[in-house]
């Protein structure tokens, strides 16, 4: 982790109306530039973190660092932390109000009383950005759930966030979609954009995220390079999670002598690659 | 209804510039509720139905089942119309004694009843024309321009748009009420549907909960701006329009001055 954490949170502690805790004294640092990935149950309180790192939830006790300042709650501090920090919702459906798409995305700039050359500009870089520029005249209830969540990406890009936080950005896509969607979140990282995103898919985050942080009853249970959380079978065990298939192939692949030991591959196609030709040389272990 | 809102977004006419299209079909409109010929209003039908059929590609078919639909009540109206009373059965073309008065219809009721009739056909197929060729996103940018206050179409852009969640939640509900065999009996109709109800009030606050949260987070501050049309007028369309009011006026006015 090199340089100031772009958000970090202190002894977060939230408790929703109805007596759940989400949070129970959460402490942690999202490393600048990098794709970060929330690892957790369902419930482990991944969400509301994300609400809380714009602002959208104010915690009942710790606090949040913007780039080094702690977040305040009046208007004009919401309003920078707000454009700064984008959320993307996990349902589109409750995000998405407007009767077309480009007056969805030009909503934040507007917000932001950017001149109207400026937001068609950004709009139209944002559209592009996702690859949505022929569907802007279309309404949104026209749209698959995969347009919906590219959508609902574009109108928090068009506001020129530094952090795009998106909340299981590849719940309910098919395979091809989710890869899609990673993607275009890796695109942004080269931008210069964090990115932070949850998901349940651990394949995803292991060959996809360049940090994760894993979340259980509203804590942080480990966080590490995906290489260093994925071996750590304690971790896993204690956060419900499975271990990647990868790993789990590969530590099999060397336990049975057919591969040296090492670092674990990161794709497929690395995997594929290390495996030996039948008959070719043999590691011993 | 879906399906209109469908054509409307797929029409050929639906990048014509929105002004335009709303000019035309207000202009007429006017136009069959301030003639007292009959031919204003019959003229208005017919250029309304082949401006949608024609140039918009509307199916003539689902077109002619969107003109049902009025007529389910025009006609009763129209009947109402028809039908009046009198003292003398002779003053009838055709009609009943009912004790010291008569019921049945008269040349003049009979015109009045074609009238209304084909003043509301022609009303209707005005207002069909622009719903099945501009969408609902256009209207709301045109009505912005004219001054329509922001509040107004905020409310009517947000409605637009919760139709079609509500309406999604509620067929969603319904297959899974459906398919455990909520609809198999009366009685669970009965229970099914007014749990839809229930369950359809409480999404919607939950939705509404989650949508402020998410124009909260894109910084909203009560104020939702719309984008400017930034499409010019078509001269030769405005052209067109102007040679259709003033031929519309002009058979009003031609057999010996109608008047209006």
């Amino acid at each position: 982790m090199t340089g100031e954490p772009i958000l970090r949170a202190e002894e977060l502690v939230f408790s929703y109306p109805d007596g759940t805790r989400a949070l129970n004294g959460i402490s942690l640092s999202v490393p600048r530039g990098k794709k970060t990935a929330f690892l957790g149950p369902n419930g482990a309180g991944k969400t509301t973190l994300f609400l809380h790192f714009n602002g959208l939830l104010r915690p009942q006790s710790g606090c949040v660092y913007w780039s080094g300042r702690r977040v305040r709650y009046d208007r004009s501090s919401l309003m920078t932390l707000r454009q700064n920090v984008g959320v993307v919702f996990q349902d589109p459906d409750t995000q998405l109000f407007s009767a077309n798409v480009r007056q969805e995305i030009s909503f934040g700039p507007c917000n932001l009383g950017w001149p109207a050359a400026k937001v068609q500009e950004q709009v139209d870089r944002a559209m592009a950005a996702v690859d949505i520029l022929h569907l802007q005249d279309k309404p949104t209830h026209f749209l698959s759930l995969g347009q919906k969540k590219r959508v609902a990406i574009a109108a928090v890009l068009a506001m020129q966030p530094r952090v795009l936080v998106c909340d299981e950005p590849t719940a309910w896509l098919d395979a091809a979609h989710a890869a899609a969607m990673m993607d275009l979140l890796d695109r942004q990282t080269r931008d210069g954009v964090t990115v932070i995103f949850s998901t349940h898919d651990v394949d995803l985050a292991y060959s996809r995220a360049d940090y994760v942080f894993v979340m259980k009853d509203g804590k942080l249970a480990g966080e590490g390079h995906p290489a260093d959380i994925f071996l750590n079978d304690g971790l896993l065990a204690r956060a419900d999670l499975a271990q990647p298939q990868l790993v789990e192939i590969y530590r099999d692949l060397v336990e049975k002598g057919w591969l040296p030991p090492g670092r674990p591959p990161r794709t497929k196609q690395e995997l594929l690659e290390r495996i030996p030709p039948r008959g070719g040389r043999r590691c011993s272990k | 209804m879906l399906l209109i809102d469908h054509y409307a977004y797929v029409n050929r006419l639906s990048r014509v510039h929105p002004a335009e299209k709303i000019i035309l079909a207000l202009a007429t409109l006017l136009q069959c509720l301030l003639s007292s010929s009959p031919v204003t209003p019959l003229l208005a039908a017919l250029l309304m139905a082949g401006l949608v059929i024609a140039p918009a590609k509307i199916p003539p078919a689902y077109y002619a089942r969107l003109m049902l639909v009025p007529a389910a009540f025009l006609l009763p109206g129209a009947l109402a119309v028809a039908v009046c009373t009198v003292e003398d059965i002779q003053s009838l073309l055709w009609g009943v004694q009912l004790g010291g008065r008569a019921a049945g219809v008269t040349a003049g009721s009979l015109a009045a009843a074609a009238a209304v009739l084909l003043k509301s056909l022609g009303a209707v197929s005005c207002l069909y024309f622009l719903v099945l060729t501009t969408p609902v996103a256009d209207v709301c940018a045109v009505l912005g321009r004219l001054g329509l206050p922001a509040l107004l179409l905020e409310i009517m852009t947000m409605m637009y748009r919760f139709i079609f969640v509500l309406l999604a939640t509620a067929r969603r509900i319904y297959t899974a009420q459906a398919s455990r065999l909520g609809y198999s009996r009366v009685k669970s109709s009965f229970y099914s549907l007014g749990r839809l109800a229930t369950g359809l009030f409480t999404k919607s606050l939950y939705h509404s909960e989650m949508l402020y949260l998410s124009l909260s987070a894109r910084c909203y501050a009560g104020k939702i701006a719309a984008p400017p049309v930034s499409r010019p007028l078509s001269a030769r369309n405005m052209a067109l329009i102007a040679a259709v009011q003033l031929a519309l006026l002009a058979a009003a006015l031609w057999p010996g001055g109608a008047g209006r």
